[in-house]
């Protein structure tokens, strides 16, 4: 199992506020933004927040976000490619 | 049906372009930007981002800085006239927010230091400047609200309400606004450049402007208010809708007021705030309405985005254009965004014309559109004269209370007990799809629990189009969350989802949304009269046909509510909760009837008010029972305007204090007015005082009173 990917996974439910998921629901492959989950921009915009705050990785242009929040893998590879070595 | 002419006698600007019409009129002339990198507050990190940002302002000891924006304009438009004005409009979001914040974090907890911070206060402290004994109304719809303020005041004048108005917009600068815009990703680091090909976004303002604006043909009125439109997305909280059907919505209502046709405007003053999304929907919906476009352009490049002011300055700006056939430069704008397909002006030109639109758009999908123009000439002008008994037929009703919903509150009450508490939070979203409010806090899901239920209380075929909704202290949650984290985490991290959920509009916004309600969407905030304020305005803004929500409802906050709100009770005496009501002009099938009778300051004389209330025979003849609102923080002088009161009445009339069984929080009376329509529908009033109980018929009335700083006076009776 993918840590990262299951911690995304409770992160995700947890800032966004997805009160009737569960991380067993979550398909890593699916789509993300605009998919069975409702997330929409505004959430794009917490989840670059996050990812920022917690994984000290930036993502400040729309181009890199809709390619890193097409689905929870793409998040994931993006993450563990440009996190600092020790964080 | 003629209307009546409604002219703009004076008029105050204050702006990062400077204070008063020649300096904003020769700055416009520059055609230089005022945007400069923030210096108003500290940053604990980071670069200052470039914001429009007031120089010398006048300092005035104790007022928050959007009142002393505030008055500085109020004082300018105000001078030389001797009388005062018959009331006061004022858009703003930020009220004292910016000291609020500092104290906030400062950890001051002292009650006293907040009491500026209620959006209401700035219309308080303006009346009272220039001596307004009426409605001091305040309307907070994001960026519209200016324009918002302004339709207020127009319907005002025309109804024959008022003779004379002083309206306007102010905001400030704060963290809340500037970390807010920057957080959702919207602030252009270059500075502002409105319609431009690389165009990133907006820059954050302040500033105020004031209108006075009259009925009565003044000797040299600067230019006529002709038209204004409203119009809600109802698309998505912060994102305009794509192809700017609200925006062209608001556009048509707006021409079609003023009746004149597109060809006949010479000037448009965009919003173009500079964000990829705004300017691209409003050109489309221009393009739309004009095949062939008037000369247009932003502003926004030069004062940068003044938030709830915009749509009043944007009206002065309107004035400077009939008045000096000045028509502003896009300031910022370097290659014209060939998608938006428009030719803005770059550089300012100097023209004559006599028609100008001006567009204001904001969260929620809240947008207004004001024709200004240059004084017609008097023809045979109907008289501004008999006021209207403004009576709004009740269709459907619903409340939230500590007791539960509107059966269990009204069966309590009636009893003679009390229902002050917090509803629980799965009552609070009874009903509501977990999917659709996973990002909303307490008010907003109060708001649609309220509506729904109102809805599914009244018969078929009344679907509203519009929504009023009074909130004495908006999303207090969103709010409280947005600026913890914002200190927590060093300004480093804001919540753009808090932020849209942080102002006072969401809520109605939400509503709007649920519903599809595209027309007129207004959030007023007067403190303990917020609900009040919201059924003037829909009095002033329903049309014959249609239907629409009135609603009153706030939260109680653990952090912000005892600071903000000086009659909220701690511990066991939390209260919150609301009430929605579904209401028209004139629909069948009404449950009864309700008019907002009075709304003034605390220190109105106790004959003047009797008299708006129909005089002492009427009152009666007709009053049954009193439901008196007097909040915890003014009993002492809310117990002694209702012994004035009943004196001058001269009956005996039952009166129940209804705060003490529904609780103390800023929308009781709109739960109070559900007591109100109820019991005349049951034609009972069992065990509510014991002063007596009256069994209604007829032409029988209840008086629901707000008492305290402010007296208002509401009548329902039955259809």
């Amino acid at each position: 199992m993918d840590t990262l990917i299951e911690e995304l996974k409770i992160k995700l439910i947890d800032i966004l506020n997805l009160a009737d998921v569960s991380p067993e629901d979550m398909d890593a492959d699916a789509q993300l933004v605009g998919g069975e989950l409702g997330i929409d921009s505004i959430d794009v915009l917490e989840m670059v927040v996050m990812v920022e705050k917690d994984y000290g990785v930036v993502i400040n242009s729309q181009e890199v976000g809709e390619k890193v929040f097409s689905s929870l893998n793409s998040l994931t590879a993006y993450i563990r490619d440009n996190r600092a070595e020790d964080a | 049906m003629k209307k009546i002419p409604v002219y703009i006698a004076g008029a105050g600007i204050i702006s990062a372009l400077g204070s008063g019409l020649a300096a904003t009129a020769a700055a416009l002339r520059e055609n230089s930007s005022a945007i400069v990198p923030l210096s108003l507050f500290p940053l604990v990190q980071g670069d200052s981002l470039p914001v429009g940002q007031v120089g010398g302002l006048e300092d005035m000891p104790e007022l928050p800085r959007t009142h002393r924006l505030a008055l500085t304009a109020a004082r300018q438009a105000m001078q030389g006239r001797k009388n005062s004005p018959d009331a006061v409009i004022i858009g703003t979001t930020t009220g004292g927010m910016l000291e609020s914040e500092q104290l906030l974090r400062h950890g001051i907890v002292d009650t006293a230091s907040y009491r500026y911070h209620g959006l209401n206060t700035v219309a308080q402290v303006v009346g009272d400047d220039c001596g307004c004994r009426g409605p001091m109304l305040t309307v907070s719809t994001a960026c519209s609200s200016g324009a918002v303020a302004l339709t207020l005041a127009l319907r005002m004048l025309r109804r024959g309400r008022a003779e004379c108005v002083l309206v306007g917009g102010v905001d400030s600068l704060c963290r809340l606004t500037y970390f807010g815009f920057h957080s959702l990703q919207l602030v252009d680091r270059n500075g502002c450049r409105p319609l431009d090909k690389n165009r990133q976004g907006m820059a954050v303002a302040e500033g105020a402007a004031m209108l006075l604006l009259t009925n009565r043909r003044p000797q040299n009125p600067l230019a006529e208010l002709l038209g204004a439109g409203l119009s809600c997305d109802a698309w998505h909280p912060a994102a305009p809708h794509p192809q700017g059907a609200g925006a062209l919505a608001a556009m048509r209502t707006a021409l079609a007021d003023a009746g004149i046709s597109p060809a006949d405007i010479d000037y448009i003053n965009l919003h173009g705030t500079g964000t990829r999304e705004n300017d691209l929907a409003e050109a489309k919906a221009v393009r739309s309405l004009f095949p062939d476009p008037p000369p247009l352009s932003s502003i926004k490049g030069a004062t940068g985005h003044s938030l709830a002011a915009a749509g009043a300055i944007e009206a002065v700006v309107a004035v400077l254009a009939v008045r000096q056939g000045l028509l502003p430069g896009t300031v910022g704008l370097e290659e014209p965004d060939r998608d938006l397909r428009l030719q803005p002006l770059r550089q300012g030109e100097e023209k004559n014309v006599d028609l100008v639109l001006s567009n204001s758009f904001g969260f929620g999908g809240n947008n207004g559109s004001l024709v200004i123009g240059r004084p017609r000439a008097v023809t045979s002008v109907a008289a501004a004269g008999a006021c209207d008994p403004g009576w709004l037929t009740i269709h459907g009703a619903s409340c939230l209370t500590g007791a539960g919903g509107r059966d269990a509150t009204m069966e309590k009450l009636l009893a003679g007990e009390s229902v002050a508490g917090r509803p629980a939070d799965d009552q609070v979203s009874r009903g509501l799809d977990p999917g659709k409010i996973r990002r909303l806090k307490r008010l907003p899901r109060m708001a649609l629990n309220l509506s729904r239920s109102a809805f599914a209380h009244c018969g078929p075929g009344n679907t509203p189009r519009s929504v009023f909704m009074g909130t004495g202290w908006g999303a207090l949650s969103e709010t409280h969350a947005f600026l913890e984290r914002l200190a927590e985490t060093d300004e480093r991290f804001p919540s753009p989802t808090d932020f849209v959920g942080s102002v006072h509009n969401g809520p109605a916004g939400q509503v709007a949304l649920m519903f599809e309600a595209t027309g007129a969407n207004i959030t007023t905030s007067g403190g303990d009269y917020s609900f009040e304020q919201a059924l003037i305005a829909a009095d002033l803004m329903l049309d014959e046909d249609e239907a629409a929500f009135v609603l009153g409802a706030d939260e109680y906050q653990e952090n912000l509510s005892p600071l903000f709100d000086p009659s909220a009770r701690g511990g066991a005496n939390r209260a919150d909760g609301g009430s929605a009501f579904v209401v028209s002009r004139s629909l069948p099938g009404g449950r009864c009837r309700v008019r907002s009778v009075f709304y003034g300051p605390g220190t109105t004389d106790m004959e003047s008010l009797v008299q708006a209330c129909g005089g002492q025979d009427y009152l009666q003849q007709r009053c049954r029972l009193i439901l008196a609102g007097i909040p915890a923080a003014g009993s002492a002088a809310g117990e002694e305007q209702l012994r004035k009161f009943l004196a001058r009445v001269r009956a005996v009339v039952p009166v129940f204090r209804y705060r003490r069984q529904i609780g103390e929080f800023a929308s009781a009376t709109a739960v109070a007015a559900v007591l109100a329509a109820t019991i005349l529908e049951k034609g009972d009033s069992a065990d509510l005082s014991a002063d007596g109980r009256p069994v209604f018929s007829g032409h029988d009335s209840i008086f629901v009173l707000g008492l305290g700083a402010t007296i208002t006076v509401m009548e329902f009776t039955r259809p």
